[in-house]
């Protein structure tokens, strides 16, 4: 029993982390460019299927040292373009985001599908990281987890110091916190707010990348990731990264516990609950702003 | 758009529907696609209300559609309930549980009311093929597959007899668009404009946001629950693929081309989309990708929608016309 509630502990932490990744990148594109991202799970099973394209068909040089290598640029370049290609033309109209909600949505159904009639609808899986297992007393823990661990939260360190100290990063704050401001003071705002995408890009396909691996690329999975994500950002507070980080550890240990104790089909039920008495309670979010 | 164009494109639009059955009363084919266009018209029309008019960002349009529809079936199936009382009462429950989930939409600023109704939208497939939706009979993955006929006064309104069936579809259209054209244009529709250009300064007028937001989902949430319990009645099954992301697009597609709070136009949209979606449905998993790709681009480009500038057109050569008599 003990080591049971372990195991589901050590997945929840896996999980969480993962988790936390993808939502401060969404976190960060909202607070920025106040877009609301319905297409972010299928930039997630993007990065599955980039490394699963790498590996797999092409057995390329280096394994995942040139897919993380390669995933970089390739996820910057996608968001960037994406960014000016679709998203921009849409802010000089009055109701944008309501017509970036349905642009992404579209978008997100296109992608899926997309994925479904290039690689076919059935499943892949991506070859472990790593194989082999550490034993710490009773506890069996899998090297390929903890592997996932520490790439997905320095990651996320090295996310915070580029916001912290570089120059984009201290560009992206000030136009999070006042658009009109930064622009006077002259960062180049339309720059910024497709760096903000592309950057979020990338940490949701780096997510992708490491959890696939243990669960999995499905075409159609990608609205359920979406939603996690997004539940995340709210229930931490849109636009706070510590609040979205510990809202992803939270969900990441009630996704855990709840799947083993109820079942897998109460999940989603149990998240989304989550949310609702959140926004109820407190509708900025854990560590929002009013 | 003032009322008198309002009433004239959708008096000319019901018209036209109405004699459709003379000409094409024998195809099942374009009677089935007919219908559809009236289904989905005004559970689109429903749709611009909220989003359009009042300025909710409410994606839960196709939940509500599809708890209407499972609650019909539910109520015929399982409890026995004749099937126009149990549509009936099938839009009442669809109207509570709008109010209930506007409650807590009404504190949250416009993301996060998107993120709450499509969360209950994804909520509701595993609830329904799980085993709390199979304890109050919504059938698990397989769906409700037997979900009796409506008939009335004698008559039966099955999917095998398509004209009477159209035309019962066709009168509750008319009741209903009459019902939302009263509200727009009424002291309502106004208030719900006033909230969606200026929450504060609305409330500073004495327009209660509480009191209006409660009653646009009550009253978008029955009315598309009604019409969803009437689809159920005519095809007979349900699954939880309604639920699917491709019909959610349609409707968005419908919104896009009509024009998002232009209300006439979005009748125009479900006319062009349902047909298309008829056209695009050989193409099997290719349709889906099509429609995502259709409403990337109808987005980028169609600002106020189709429908919305050709009419400007027309009136403005209309005016352009009269001045020229005036003058010569």
């Amino acid at each position: 029993m003990f080591l049971e509630i372990v195991d589901v502990f050590i997945s929840g932490l896996i999980n969480g982390s993962v988790y936390a990744l993808m939502a401060v990148g969404l976190t960060l594109v909202y607070g920025v460019t106040k877009a609301f991202n319905f297409a972010y799970g299928s930039f997630y099973n993007l990065g599955g299927y980039f490394a699963w394209l790498l590996l797999i068909p092409l057995t390329v040089v280096g394994g995942y040292y040139s897919v993380f290598f390669l995933a970089v640029p390739f996820f910057f370049i996608v968001g960037y373009l994406l960014e000016k290609v679709l998203i921009a033309p849409l802010r000089k109209y009055d109701d944008w985001e309501m017509k970036v909600m349905m642009l992404t949505l579209g978008l997100s159904l296109f992608m899926d599908f997309g994925y479904q009639s290039v690689f076919g609808p059935r499943i892949k899986s991506l070859p472990s990281i790593i194989d082999g297992t550490v034993e710490i007393g009773k506890v069996v823990l899998f090297q390929q987890d903890i592997v996932i661990f520490i790439l997905s939260v320095s990651g996320m360190l090295c996310f915070g110091w580029v916001l912290n100290n570089t120059r984009t990063g201290m560009a992206v704050q000030a136009v999070a916190q006042n658009p009109a401001g930064a622009q006077i003071v002259g960062i180049p705002k339309d720059f910024i707010f497709a760096a903000t995408f592309a950057i979020s890009t990338i940490m949701v396909g780096f997510g992708g990348i490491l959890l696939c691996q243990k669960n999995f690329v499905d075409p159609m999975g990608s609205t359920d990731i979406m939603i996690k994500a997004w539940v995340i950002t709210a229930f931490g507070g849109m636009g706070s990264i510590r609040g979205s980080l510990y809202a992803a550890f939270i969900l990441g240990m009630l996704e855990a516990f709840v799947g083993w104790y109820f079942g897998m089909i109460h999940v989603q039920i149990a998240t989304l609950t989550l949310l609702l008495v959140t926004l109820a309670i407190r509708p900025q979010g854990l560590m929002g702003r009013e | 758009m003032s009322l008198k164009r309002m009433v004239v494109i959708l008096v000319g639009f019901y018209c036209l529907m109405g004699v459709m059955p003379l000409f094409f009363g024998g195809t099942d084919y374009i009677m089935n696609i007919l219908i559809m266009i009236l289904i989905w018209a005004v559970v689109a029309s429903c749709w611009d209300v909220i989003m359009g008019f009042a300025g909710i960002f409410s994606f839960g349009q196709v939940a509500f559609y599809v708890v209407g529809a499972y609650a019909s079936a539910i109520l015929s199936v399982s409890l026995h309930v004749p099937p126009v009382y149990a549509i009936l009462l099938a839009a009442v429950i669809t109207g509570l549980f709008g109010v209930l989930v506007g409650l807590p939409c009404l504190k949250l600023a416009g993301p996060y009311v998107a993120l709450v109704t499509f969360a209950v939208h994804m909520t509701l497939v595993p609830f329904l093929r799980g085993p709390m939706g199979r304890a109050i009979g919504s059938g698990g993955a397989q769906g409700i597959l037997t979900v009796p006929p409506v008939s009335l006064f004698g008559m039966t309104f099955s999917s095998e007899h398509l004209v009477p069936f159209f035309y019962l579809t066709l009168f509750l259209t008319i009741i209903c668009t009459i019902i939302l054209v009263l509200v727009i244009k009424s002291y309502w529709g106004t208030a719900f404009l006033a909230l969606k250009d200026s929450e504060n300064f609305a409330a500073s007028l004495g327009i209660s946001a509480f009191k209006y937001k409660l009653m646009v989902f009550g009253l978008t949430s029955f009315i598309t629950g009604l019409f969803g319990a009437l689809y159920a009645h005519y095809v007979g099954m349900l699954s939880t693929r309604m639920l699917s992301m491709d019909v959610f697009t349609i409707l968005m597609i419908m919104i896009v081309i009509g024009g998002i709070g232009k209300y006439p136009g979005v009748v125009v949209g479900a006319v062009i989309t349902v047909t298309l979606n008829q056209f695009l449905a050989p193409m099997g998993m290719y349709r889906p990708l099509i429609m995502g790709a259709i409403v990337v681009v109808l987005v980028l480009f169609l600002r106020d929608g189709l429908v919305n500038p050709i009419i400007r057109l027309i009136s403005s050569r209309q005016k352009a016309g009269r001045t020229g008599e005036y003058l010569s």
